[in-house]
């Protein structure tokens, strides 16, 4: 998280400007590194989407014959990636998993994204008295371990899918929020904003087509690299043993902390979620690095 | 400066406030209520009625967070529920484990990301520079847990080479006067029991340690990219100063600033990391003192952990800026 | 940052790919034994005895058998305390224990125990009738908090209330205790207000273990604080630092968290432990704990997971010890919500349990098929109980006569943070059960909580939904103790109205004041029969659980209830 968040406040200082997007996306179209996170992505979104035809099976139908009294069979012709201790295949609950982890860690980001975004805006905007209450609620929710604060909301709402998508989105709500506030403010004293201002332009006005455009690309680097912090932390949450309720559901990070217990006889069952967490993962990052070059105006014109 | 770190003293003064009133009212928010944590397995709903009646439970809200202000003050966090000892105690106990832990984490992370990030960003574009990216990339990308499942399993339980749980093998019995293990192992002059401890804290550290590393890494590099092409540095090198001169005097001393900087704000991050690298490792520190208690429902421990944890952390935050300001003189403190 | 070391991304993508084809290719090593330098890091253990260390999966409590009912504490009270009736190792049939005999009046009101000669307590003091009697009397006047049903839940079971009667605290009013007293130094006289059967091998437990009465005193057992969360911690040492009993061990050190050292008591008046020193560590994870043991940080540990058994068993430094199975695990019905009030649904999810795949597949072949809520051993066993084969279409046709609309909502509740000896993966049963009921024309709800306290508190307040997966070992061999506990009063577990179990309640009582055998026998045995009609569960296994050692332990003998003495246990090299 933090790293992301490092960056994303470096990013933050350096102001915005016009042809930004376009020149962005060209620069974004030549990084291998990108691309490399484009294709990961995409195959994890693909896979998320289409896993009811990608998938031999119902990931929640077990066959307790094919255990045939141990655990686990490896790798087959007929289960790709074997049979997890209930007799399923593991191959069609890792695709399911995609889905699962693909809704998590978007609909968390989303909360998290939004309510910072409301929060920094009115701080960063509004200044005064409003800004000091506002940042000392971000200070306390920054002094607790972001792990914690999810493990505590989850331990208060109870165990579920949406419980732990409001848990990982409220870790994440200061981040967005600072990043925000911080981003307004370097906005506010901007000469196009000061320029603006001068010929009245409202507020509200000001703040919706001038400062929010430009304060937002550090905002989409950061939300790229909560989505990898988002999709790790849901599976920490899940190898805690806090994952969704119904444990047929197949989300990976329960996936492997059922099945740490056969890593002697099974290391396949833990090594193989593991895996499918840190591809993902790895795609959000590289799409977020490159992002980062791609919008960053220091970098601009640069090799 | 004086002013300085009293403004931000007196910051904390509100955060602390306002997290002892959540932390207090998200315990009462969870489900279940202390009087089934005591009964347990055998509770009654008679029982419990007279517990909650007994022991003041069902007073007004405010009437129970003033009685816990006032024994806060006192230094009185209560007893765990689980070991009936007080928490204070119980802290004492596991909070050195956890620093002990980070500490070698931290250092794992310095002693190869310094170099690292330091010989990439000096053969810009090498293969050692290729692989300190991919490396950093992993680093964030590898979670926790996963890569200290890994370890475990490979050196510990397939090879056998290190232990696999704790901080000491039960065996050694030494005097804990710090509960740094290490350190005791030192105190007491048991050669054995201090290499003991240090491969207890092997495993663990480079699994939590791995993220730090690579952010130092990448920040190193970055930081050194940024120097090497300072004014300062090229007037060096014209003036004929010593290579290597030139990368201690001025290259690494000018890179430390920002990577100080990151180094302090990892701790919540350790933090985090500890309590999966904990469980991995059973590992009896902060991490799986506070996840066993919530999942015990131990109030007490709960309360007083989340306090202790979060004022630890918002100090170190605060040590971290005084730091910065101190070591860069064009910051000014206001 | 732009350069060109992106090319080695494909490289680290197909490395992780790679890995992960490289450790499924490990399956190949299935069952070889992989702690292959597991007797490296052993302690050599000496010619006299040397040191075992067991892991635990918790720290004890406290060290005081009166105020404990969790396993680990009772463990190390076990090697330090003994009780006037002790039982015959690796079963539940009482023997003489600190009394040599003990002899009823003709009413089965008063009973003379004669008390061993020559015991010392590890304090020095002597074991005579009046240190007896001092237990039982501090047992009878506890007050307070220590009256809690959570404090003394055994003297509870067995004796009911105390010397006074505080209605908030939860326990009984009556007591069946009613006094004690030396008659010289080796006759004590315990008097009752009423009749007992059951009361003679409920002695044996370790609620009512004989501790040194100077040290009780000097150590003030009795006395703790309250704090604002209502728990009891004792202010006194004596559970804590000096437990003083007269066992086989006697107590070194604690440190919390890390261990908790007892040596061989010297002037033990049996056979002298074989072991100079007992180590209890706890270990919280069970995977933690296997690999503690093969890398030989420990040397044995209790409740060894299905999984690992052939693990351990495929090596020839480890060695399995079994438990004589001596439970039950059952899925638990609220027959007060719809639609399990509906004696049709309860036999149709009956048929839709799969036990008999949970059995075979979950339990490493250490389980049998429960048909009733007692194990085969316990007197008033039936061999004629309705039973239920798993039979999904028997299932559905049932709902569907009974008027039900496929499929049938239900919800159904399990434990997490839990192994208990008859599930040793409680998640993993309920899947396994989850699935087949949605099999067979329901639709199953999955809910869970963390084991203590949330959990249990539901399945005891009957807010576990439907269905709830539970189970139960005896803590002495009496059908009392198994489905006298479950069914004898109203328990809103089984839900607010448990009005079609009446008749079952009044067999049960009818069977505990019968002191005549083989009519208690047929009486419980009715009991059985009708309990597996009306169906308010369906218990499905009694488990043989399983200990671990390294190969060089020996003379260690299981008991069935789960407290056994370390005294026999040898480490041979």
């Amino acid at each position: 998280m933090s790293i992301a968040e490092l960056e994303a406040r470096e990013i933050a200082l350096e102001p915005g400007q016009g042809g930004l997007w376009r020149d962005a996306w060209r620069r974004l179209r030549r990084n291998p590194g990108a691309l490399i996170g484009f294709t990961l992505v995409g195959l994890f979104v693909v896979v998320a989407l289409f896993a009811s035809v990608i998938a031999p099976e119902d990931p929640r139908f077990g066959d307790l014959s094919r255990l045939g009294g141990s655990c686990c069979p490896g790798p087959s012709f007929d289960h790709w990636f074997g049979v997890d201790q209930q007799g399923r295949d593991v191959l069609s609950r890792i695709v399911f998993g995609a889905r699962f982890s693909l809704l998590i860690g978007v609909v968390s980001v989303a909360v998290g994204l939004s309510l910072g975004l409301v929060l920094g805006s009115i701080a960063g905007y509004m200044g005064g008295i409003v800004d000091g209450i506002i940042m000392r609620l971000t200070d306390i929710m920054l002094s607790i371990p972001g792990l914690l604060l999810a493990i505590g909301i989850v331990a208060m709402l109870g165990p579920g899918l949406f419980q732990i998508m409001i848990a990982v989105g409220a870790t994440q709500v200061p981040i967005f929020a600072r990043l925000m506030r911080g981003s307004i403010l370097a906005q506010r004293e901007n000469d196009f904003v000061l320029a603006a201002r001068a010929i009245g332009v409202p507020r509200r006005s000001i703040l919706a087509s001038h400062i929010l455009p430009n304060a937002i690309s550090p905002v989409i680097v950061q939300g790229t690299l909560a989505l990898a912090t988002a999709i790790i932390d849901v599976a920490g949450l899940g190898f805690l043993g806090l994952g969704p309720q119904d444990p047929s559901t197949p989300e990976w990070g329960t996936m492997l902390t059922d099945t740490t217990r056969y890593l002697q006889t099974a290391p396949h069952l833990a090594i193989i979620p593991g895996v499918a967490i840190i591809i993902s993962v790895l795609g959000f990052n590289l799409i977020g690095d490159g992002l980062r070059e791609a919008l960053d105006p220091k970098l601009r014109g640069r090799g | 400066m004086l002013r300085f770190v009293v403004r931000r003293l007196l910051l904390l003064i509100p955060v602390l406030i306002g997290l002892s009133i959540l932390v207090f009212l998200w315990i009462r928010a969870l489900p279940g209520s202390p009087a089934t944590t005591l009964l347990g397995e055998r509770a009654t709903p008679e029982a419990i009625a007279a517990i909650n009646e007994q022991y003041g439970l069902n007073k007004p809200l405010h009437v129970q967070y003033f009685a816990y202000v006032e024994n806060v003050a006192q230094f009185d966090f209560g007893d765990s529920v689980t070991s009936r000892r007080p928490v204070i105690d119980e802290f004492g106990q596991r909070f050195p484990a956890t620093i002990e832990l980070a500490f070698a984490a931290m250092l794992f992370s310095m002693l190869i990301g310094l170099p690292l990030g330091f010989f990439a960003a000096k053969r810009y574009g090498g293969v050692l520079d290729q692989l300190s990216l991919v490396a950093s990339l992993l680093g964030i990308s590898v979670p926790i847990f996963v890569l200290a499942i890994i370890l475990k399993f490979v050196f510990a339980v397939k090879l056998g080479l290190l232990p696999t749980v704790g901080r000491i093998s039960v065996l050694i019995n030494i005097d804990h006067p710090t509960n740094f293990y290490v350190l005791d192992a030192l105190l007491a002059g048991d050669l054995e029991a201090f290499w003991d401890t240090l491969k207890h804290l092997i495993l663990p550290a480079i699994a939590l340690g791995s993220i730090p590393l690579a952010i130092v890494a990448r920040i190193t590099r970055a930081a050194v990219l940024d120097v090497q092409n300072e004014d300062y540095v090229r007037t060096a090198r014209a003036k004929g100063v010593a290579p290597r001169t030139v990368d201690t005097r001025h290259i690494l001393r000018n890179a430390m600033l920002p990577i100080a900087t990151i180094i302090g704000l990892q701790t919540g991050l350790l933090l985090s990391g500890a309590v999966l690298t904990e469980t991995v490792f059973a590992y009896p520190g902060i991490g799986t003192w506070l996840v066993e208690a919530i999942k015990a429902r131990n109030y007490p421990v709960l309360q007083g952990g989340i306090l202790f944890i979060a004022l630890v952390f918002v100090l170190v935050n605060l040590l971290v800026d005084l730091s910065y300001a101190l070591l860069n003189p064009r910051i000014r403190l206001s | 940052m732009r350069t060109k070391w992106h090319w080695l991304l494909p490289l680290l993508v197909a490395g992780v790919i790679g890995l992960a084809a490289g450790c499924g290719g490990d399956d190949d090593e299935e069952g070889t034994p992989s702690g292959t330098t597991a007797a490296e890091t052993e302690s050599s253990g000496g010619a006299s005895g040397g040191t075992l260390v067991f892991a635990g999966a918790s720290d004890p409590v406290v060290l005081d058998g009166a105020l404990v009912s969790d396993g680990e504490s009772i463990r190390v009270i076990t090697q330090v305390f003994e009780t006037l009736v002790a039982l015959k190792p690796g079963t539940t049939e009482p023997e003489p224990g600190l009394a040599e005999s003990w002899e009823p009046n003709d009413d089965g009101t008063v009973w003379t125990f004669k008390i061993r000669d020559g015991v010392t307590f590890h304090d020095g003091e002597t074991l005579d009738a009046e240190a007896v009697c001092f237990n039982f009397d501090r047992w009878y006047n506890f007050e307070g908090p220590l009256q809690n049903p959570g404090a003394t839940y055994y003297w509870q079971v067995v004796f009911g209330g105390f010397a006074t009667f505080n209605k908030d605290s939860g326990a009984p009013e009556e007591s069946l205790y009613e006094s004690c007293e030396a008659t010289d130094a080796t006759t004590a006289v315990l008097t009752l207000t009423k009749p007992s059967a059951t009361f003679i091998p409920a002695l044996s437990q370790q609620a009512f273990s004989i501790a040194s009465p100077k040290a009780l005193q000097e150590f003030k057992a009795d006395e703790g604080t309250v704090d604002a969360d209502g728990i009891f911690s004792p202010s006194g040492t004596f559970g804590t630092e000096h437990p003083i009993g007269t066992g086989p061990f006697e107590f070194v050190s604690w440190t919390r968290n890390d261990r908790l050292v007892l040596k061989r008591y010297e002037d033990y008046w049996g056979d002298k432990a074989k072991l100079d020193e007992l180590i209890v560590r706890p270990i919280a994870d069970n995977a933690a704990r296997v690999q503690a043991l093969q890398t030989g940080e420990i040397q044995g540990y209790d409740l060894v997971e299905p999984q690992d058994i052939a693990t351990i068993e495929a090596d020839d430094e480890l060695q399995i010890i079994d438990r004589p199975a001596f439970n039950v695990a059952y899925v638990g019905f609220n027959i007060a919500k719809k639609p399990t009030d509906d004696p049709k649904v309860r036999e149709a999810i009956a048929y839709g349990l799969d036990r008999e795949s949970v059995v075979d597949n979950f339990y490493s072949g250490r389980a049998v098929v429960a048909t009733q809520f007692m194990p085969p051993e316990v007197v008033g066993y039936a061999d004629d109980v309705p039973t239920y084969e798993y039979d999904p279409e028997k299932a559905k046709q049932t709902l569907t006569d009974a008027g039900y609309t496929l499929p049938v909502p239900l919800e159904f509740w399990y434990p997490t943070d839990v192994s208990r000896p008859y599930m040793p993966d409680p998640k993993r049963n309920f899947e396994a059960f989850a699935a087949s009921l949605n099999k067979s024309g329901f639709k199953v709800t999955a809910k869970s909580a963390p084991w203590n306290p949330d959990y249990l508190g539901r399945a005891n307040e009957g807010t576990a939904g439907n269905l709830r997966m539970l189970g139960w070992t005896g803590d002495y061999g009496d059908a009392d103790n198994f489905i006298g506990t479950f069914f004898q009063t109203p328990q809103k577990a089984w839900g607010t109205t448990t009005k079609p179990l009446t008749e079952i309640q009044k067999l049960l009582n009818d069977a505990e004041i019968e002191t005549e055998q083989s009519a208690r026998e047929s009486l419980y045995q009715e009991a059985n029969r009708k309990i597996m009609t009306e169906l308010p569960g369906v218990p499905y296994a009694h488990s043989k659980p399983a200990l671990a050692f390294t190969a060089q332990v020996k003379g260690y003998v299981a008991s069935p209830t789960t407290n056994e003495s370390f005294a026999s246990v040898s480490i041979e090299e």
